[in-house]
């Protein structure tokens, strides 16, 4: 196997140095979103929120079936964006789609669970107007968050490059698809 | 205290693993035009690494074509960040 005997000269070194720290912009540089893929996000966010707080609320196979489909389209509108960021740059990064589904970021995490929280009290209230704002805003907190962490990746792409992998992403769905199915034979 | 690692020394091997480094997976061309590389001398790199560890390789598709994806390995991580600790020790040695 061909390799190079490594010398000890401190100016080849930070040579390599320089080299190491320029590559990753070299590739990550050219990177872009698919459009319009963050305001998609938010609204996808936002109808799961307002459809999980109808569901929970109504606690009736009708309700969870609203919280299916809010859960659904929200899967797919995550799953048609990563899989156009891969189509379009050539590469895959595991911390997009942990943003993009899972919400790992501060910002989006904070304002998917205040907002689901909100929208389920007030759906629970019949306050139909309080989850529609709440689901709103929570859509737009979690849509914010995705910005904020392409920001960070652009800014320091190795820190932020890893996160969950396709195969976690598949354990986690298959875990919620058995809860929800859980929820509804105990239900 | 690691040394540096030979099979990551030269200037393209650690452009290619340090590109790695800021994705999951890339595609072939991807990374050959990032690195402006011919294909073969490409290749070679990814067969040296891959068959020392460092990445993995998988057949894929995208936009109907048949590509390849490239990735870093836990021990190709691992190789990159010692190999880059020890060029910063040469470094501080003179500072």
């Amino acid at each position: 196997m061909e390799s190079v005997k490594p010398s000890d000269d401190p100016h080849e070194a930070r040579s390599l140095l320089s080299v190491a720290d320029e590559a990753p912009r070299r590739l990550t540089d050219g990177l872009r979103l698919p459009t319009g893929l963050h305001p998609a996000l938010g609204v996808a966010v936002a109808l799961q929120i307002a459809t999980a707080a109808y569901g929970i609320a109504q606690q009736t196979a009708a309700g969870l079936a609203v919280l299916l489909a809010g859960l659904a389209v929200f899967l797919l509108v995550a799953a048609v964006g990563l899989h156009r960021f891969r189509r379009i740059n050539g590469v895959r990064v595991d911390g997009l789609a942990s943003q993009v589904l899972l919400g790992t970021g501060t910002t989006s995490s904070v304002a998917y669970l205040a907002a689901l929280a909100a929208a389920t009290w007030a759906a629970f209230a019949s306050l139909w107007w309080v989850v529609a704002v709440a689901a709103v805003v929570g859509g737009a907190g979690y849509a914010l968050g995705a910005r904020q962490w392409w920001n960070a990746y652009r800014a320091d792409p190795v820190a932020h490059a890893r996160g969950v992998s396709p195969r976690m992403l598949v354990a986690l769905a298959v875990l919620v698809c058995l809860g929800l199915v859980a929820l509804l034979v105990v239900g | 205290m690691a040394e540096l690692d030979p099979l990551i020394h030269a200037p393209a091997r650690l452009q290619l693993v340090t590109s790695l480094s800021a994705v999951s997976e890339a595609e072939f061309s991807a990374l050959r035009a990032a690195l402006d590389v011919s294909d073969s001398v490409m290749s070679k790199h990814v067969s040296a690494l891959a068959e020392a560890g460092y990445l993995h390789v998988r057949k894929g598709s995208r936009a109907g074509r048949r590509t390849t994806w490239i990735g870093l390995t836990p021990a190709g991580r691992r190789a990159l960040r010692e190999h880059v600790a020890a060029l910063r020790r040469l470094i501080d040695v003179v500072d």
